[in-house]
């Protein structure tokens, strides 16, 4: 994949999440560092996939990396991760797959049981819609699983404990 | 007595403004309660809490006399404002660290609740930013991307407009969708650029329930089920709001 293709990708890939950070109402001082976790994980998962790595395993790659992130810019810019780490994120929702899944329900619910057309897209909307369901665990496992890791010693806690030693 | 009581009637309403307040403005449960157990510990109070959804129920004990409360409160839908998450988990620190007293917190609650939001066209427009950024990212180019821009730009607005006008939130996300997606669709039927129906596609994906989806996954794994099964539906209530709206719009379009 070439690497200015790339590149463009993540820089969209910010902007959505600037603008979902945005309509969430994020503190000013932390819309740059979103912009560019947003940036960083849309690279790493458009990488992954140039690759041929599945794409839910590049999801979770991408968003696990944006979660681990968060957690050291929530102590830099004193706001909770969860503050980055959602809008960042949500440029990898798996929109286009659940929107195919849902065209499929309604062509499926039209036509009758025995056509030729039926299998055919019937095949093609549980595979869309399963890699849909899959994306979607992928993205908020890579998000919540660093924020609970942290959760019991929060993070400023772990580092004052580092400090006294 | 009546000195300690009025003290712990006064925690328990701040301590359960402060976790409604998080549980509207899209905090988890666990932020929630790990946030409520630190300002009460900090205060000296032990507490027990029940969190779900749309209400919380809080009982402050007074370890010295025994004397406790207990009381309930509706949680306000009021939709994601982080910078209430953000204030409050701040302030909660500097209740432990600076020793506040409620009358500090108070204030504090007061102050982040009157932060102002951004500017409506700013909003609109980052929001529509992030519409064309969604169809440059599925291969969208040139005028594709200004359809987005354009048909997120008007949803979003719709939204906007119906929830002031107090509509139900899944019936104006259907309103929002619908609108969004007749103009996007309408560029199908036009045959703008060369592929068109990226536009329509992703023109509805500032709807998204992200923050849900993402909390649900969080409350379940952290053993917050209930809570946690809650929020996924209401995700999925959401997901099914815009289906709908874009399939009513390509019927009406017959795309």
């Amino acid at each position: 994949m070439d690497l200015i293709s790339l590149l463009g990708k993540g820089m969209w890939a910010g902007f959505a999440a600037l603008g979902f950070a945005i309509l969430f109402n994020v503190p000013q001082r932390t819309l740059l560092i979103i912009w560019g976790l947003g940036a960083v994980g849309g690279l790493t998962k458009f990488l992954l996939l140039g690759l041929d790595v599945n794409i839910a395993l590049s999801s979770l790659v991408g968003a696990s990396l944006i979660g681990v992130l968060s957690v050291y810019a929530a102590h830099g810019k004193q706001a909770p991760p969860l503050v980055f780490s959602i809008p960042s994120v949500i440029p990898m929702v798996p929109g286009a797959f659940a929107y195919r899944m849902m065209l499929g329900l309604m062509e499926l619910a039209g036509s009758t049981a025995n056509s030729d057309n039926y299998l055919k897209t019937l095949a093609e909307t549980t595979n869309n819609g399963l890699k849909a369901l899959f994306i979607l665990i992928a993205i908020s496992a890579g998000v919540a699983i660093p924020m609970l890791v942290t959760r019991k010693d929060t993070f400023k806690r772990i580092k004052s404990s580092v400090e006294q030693e | 007595m009546d000195n300690t009581y009025t003290h712990i009637k006064e925690t328990e309403a701040m301590l359960l403004n402060v976790g409604t307040l998080l549980m509207s403005s899209g905090a988890s449960t666990g932020r929630v309660r790990t946030t409520v157990n630190r300002i009460a510990d900090a205060l000296g109070y032990n507490i027990e809490l029940l969190i779900t959804n749309r209400s919380l129920m809080l009982k402050v004990i007074d370890e010295e006399t025994d004397h406790f409360v207990a009381s309930l409160k509706r949680t306000s839908p009021h939709g994601v404002n982080f910078r209430v998450v953000s204030g409050i988990s701040r302030m909660s620190w500097r209740v432990v660290e600076d020793n506040w007293n409620i009358q500090q917190i108070n204030q504090e609650i007061d102050r982040l609740v009157a932060l102002p939001h951004y500017p409506r066209f700013i909003t609109l427009g980052a929001v529509a930013l992030a519409g064309s950024s969604f169809c440059a990212l599925f291969g969208g180019k040139g005028i594709e991307l200004v359809v987005a821009f354009v048909a997120t730009f008007a949803g979003m607005y719709v939204r906007q407009e119906s929830l002031k006008k107090r509509f139900n939130p899944y019936v104006s996300i259907f309103f929002a969708a619908f609108a969004a997606s007749i103009l996007s669709g309408l560029s199908v039927k036009l045959g703008l650029g060369e592929s068109p129906e990226l536009a329509f596609a992703t023109s509805v994906l500032f709807l998204v329930p992200g923050v849900p989806l993402i909390n649900s996954f969080t409350d379940m794994i952290d053993g917050n089920v209930l809570n946690g099964i809650v929020r996924g539906i209401h995700g999925l209530i959401i997901a099914f709001a815009i289906a709908l709206g874009l399939l009513c719009a390509k019927f009406l379009l017959n795309i």
